[in-house]
């Protein structure tokens, strides 16, 4: 902690007399995202007969550990200014050399697990490094792993869907009182995620390098590594999140996770983390994994038509990027 | 000096390959077989199907296979059925990913005197007559595969029970037809359909739904999925709301996947349509018209392949 402040917010020429309060700007941005999600979830249960209950919303934290490990991911990939586009691809892929691994190499379950988040690993690796050390945006480098990786989820899998059984759904069968284990793991990834950004000489390097690679640089940090290692966090993350996944259906299908990397975005950015890099929270981020949980489970409960779900999906993220913008706007006239 | 050399060997070699292909066209016909995605599991069974009969029976036609990246990628399709023009073949076996966009260059593949095999999923009928096409429809009738496993549910459930369906992507031709197919059933037998939602086929999206359905209806009795990767998904949102047995699932298509679901009860029932028999159907419809010489009109329009229930075995 003691190499950061001197090494990134003096680097910056303006005189800042004195930091923000980030105590109290935090306090707000989560009062506001939970006020949203309150809102929510008063809306349907006025609207649907059971949303209000219990069963409902352990059903919804027993889904949403595969989002919400990947938002924390995105989270830092963003602050860093760059993207990735390739998670679901790589959530398949890593779910179906999972499945190989236990169905037809009969490695059992720990080697099955090790080898998913060591091809998670790997994707995120090829990512960072190329993007990085050759400067190519990642938006680019993360479609081509996006069209890679789900190449490999085909090829590994003979484009079937692998039925794994066993004791794979231990993972995510209800645990006490109806919480699973992979909820609880997604809630330390989150805690953990969070202190990461925050607390560590890392976290706050790679805001500084959001925020001004440059100064970082002439700072003498070597911006590189970090970044590689954000990136290869992104795709350890997803593979968790296919851990997960794979866990909960007992099988693992090739064309999971399409789309999903646009979902992980919304969350993200829902909760206020800027695609400029940066800016961000792990903290707004799971908030904004509720806000679509929610809506998502809301939705279906209450039986909108498809067309109907997506033109609300899209509002709710539009709204909720408007509002945080206006947040900002108004936090930093008054600093 | 030594890419040159290998340049001019490889043209060789490419010249030797064609000279052989041609002749070998002379004495048996080329088959074209273009499908959907072979993300699909439904698509690659159906592909691996015909290109293992070709190679039993390579005597007696040639085949060029290919499908499509994704299931929306309906201009790839038309390219893919452009080169087959393009490659002269005499028929080709066409599973299409759109019910109309295909249809224009159908045409110019018929006009081009190519024998044209509709396999999978039916072409739209009104816009091909107004163009003047008779395209040969070989393949199961999804809407009867859904009635028949819908039946054998209803034949589990009391009259007036509550159920709910999970169908595919609502503008796909076949989700439409299974959905019909869940609904005759469902109507005949008197249940009541409490919700119709898109799971987009797709195992996590159907598994979201289940999962509020289960919520929303503390006494739904059955989910009825347009597809089988759907229908795991389901199986496992009534898994985790421990209601497995107390809500019965079915599903189509018989995937290799859930014949351990079949086999413990989690899954009622799926339907068999021999997907990976369907391109061969195709292939057997052309080979004869164009053994027989008998002419793109002539042809029965509609050929109907089977489709069974898949139980526990």
């Amino acid at each position: 902690m003691d190499a950061a402040p001197s090494s990134f917010p003096s680097s910056s020429p303006s005189p800042q007399p004195a930091a923000p309060r980030p105590g109290r700007s935090a306090l707000t941005r989560y009062a506001g995202l939970l006020a949203a999600l309150v809102a929510m979830c008063v809306l349907f249960g006025a609207l649907s007969e059971h949303f209000l209950t219990a069963a409902s919303f352990r059903t919804i934290a027993n889904q949403i550990p595969a989002l919400a490990v990947m938002a924390v991911g995105m989270t830092f990939v963003l602050i860093i200014g760059g993207i990735d586009l390739s998670v679901g691809s790589v959530l398949a892929f890593s779910g179906a050399v999972m499945s190989v691994a236990i169905v037809q190499w009969d490695l059992g379950l720990a080697a099955g697990i090790g080898l998913a988040l060591v091809t998670g690993m790997v994707c995120g690796a090829f990512t960072g490094t190329i993007s990085v050390s050759l400067r190519i945006p990642s938006f680019i480098v993360s479609l081509g792993m996006l069209e890679m990786a789900r190449g490999g989820a085909y090829t590994a899998t003979g484009s079937r869907t692998e039925y794994i059984g066993g004791n794979v759904s231990l993972i995510t069968d209800p645990w006490v009182a109806g919480i699973s284990p992979a909820f609880l793991l997604a809630l330390i990834i989150v805690m953990m995620g969070h202190v990461l950004l925050n607390r560590t000489v890392f976290g706050r390097h790679l805001i500084g390098i959001g925020t001004n690679e440059e100064a970082m640089r002439l700072a003498g940090i070597d911006t590189h590594p970090p970044k590689i290692l954000v990136f290869m966090l992104m795709g350890l993350l997803s593979a968790v999140g296919a851990l997960f996944q794979v866990a909960r259906m007992e099988a693992a299908d090739p064309n999971a996770g399409v789309g999903m990397e646009l979902s992980v975005i919304a969350a993200v950015v829902i909760g206020g983390t800027s695609l400029m890099g940066g800016r961000g929270s792990v903290l707004a981020s799971f908030f904004g994994v509720l806000i679509i949980a929610v809506l998502e489970s809301g939705l279906a409960q209450i039986g909108a038509s498809e067309p109907t779900k997506r033109i609300i999906t899209g509002i709710v993220i539009i709204l909720a990027v408007v509002l945080d913008m206006y947040r900002s706007r108004a936090a930093s006239r008054s600093s | 000096m030594k890419a040159a050399l290998r340049l001019i060997l490889a043209a060789a070699a490419v010249a030797l390959i064609g000279v052989g292909g041609a002749q070998a066209a002379d004495a048996k016909p080329k088959i074209a077989l273009v499908t959907k995605s072979l993300a699909n599991e439904f698509h690659q069974t159906l592909l691996n199907g015909a290109v293992a009969d070709q190679k039993a029976r390579s005597g007696e036609y040639d085949l060029i296979a290919n499908g499509i990246k994704n299931e929306g990628d309906t201009a790839g399709q038309i390219q893919l059925v452009e080169q087959m023009i393009v490659n002269k073949v005499d028929a080709l076996v066409l599973a299409p990913a759109d019910s109309k966009a295909l249809i224009p260059v159908v045409k110019k593949a018929i006009d081009a005197g190519i024998l044209v095999i509709n396999i999978d999923n039916s072409l739209d009928a009104d816009t091909l007559k107004s163009k003047g096409i008779h395209l040969p429809f070989v393949g199961p009738d999804n809407r009867k595969g859904a009635r028949l496993v819908g039946d054998y549910l209803a034949g589990k459930l009391t009259k007036g029970d509550k159920v709910a369906i999970i169908e595919g992507i609502p503008t796909a031709f076949n989700a439409q037809q299974r959905t019909q197919g869940f609904k005759d059933a469902m109507a005949a037998a008197g249940m009541t359909i409490v919700s119709l939602q898109s799971g987009q086929w797709e195992i996590d999206k159907a598994n979201t739904i289940a999962s509020s359905l289960l919520t929303e209806y503390p006494d739904l009795k059955a989910i009825l999925c347009g597809n089988d990767s759907m229908a795991i998904g389901a199986v496992a949102a009534v898994k985790s709301a421990g209601r497995t047995g107390q809500v019965l699932v079915v599903g189509f298509d018989n995937l290799a996947a859930v014949q351990p679901m079949l086999n413990d009860g989690r899954l009622l029932a799926s339907v068999e349509q021999h997907g990976s028999k369907l391109g061969v159907f195709g292939i057997d419809v052309a080979l004869k018209a164009l053994k027989d010489k008998v002419p793109q009109n002539k042809i029965d329009a509609l050929i109907e392949t089977p489709v069974d229930l898949a139980l526990k075995k």
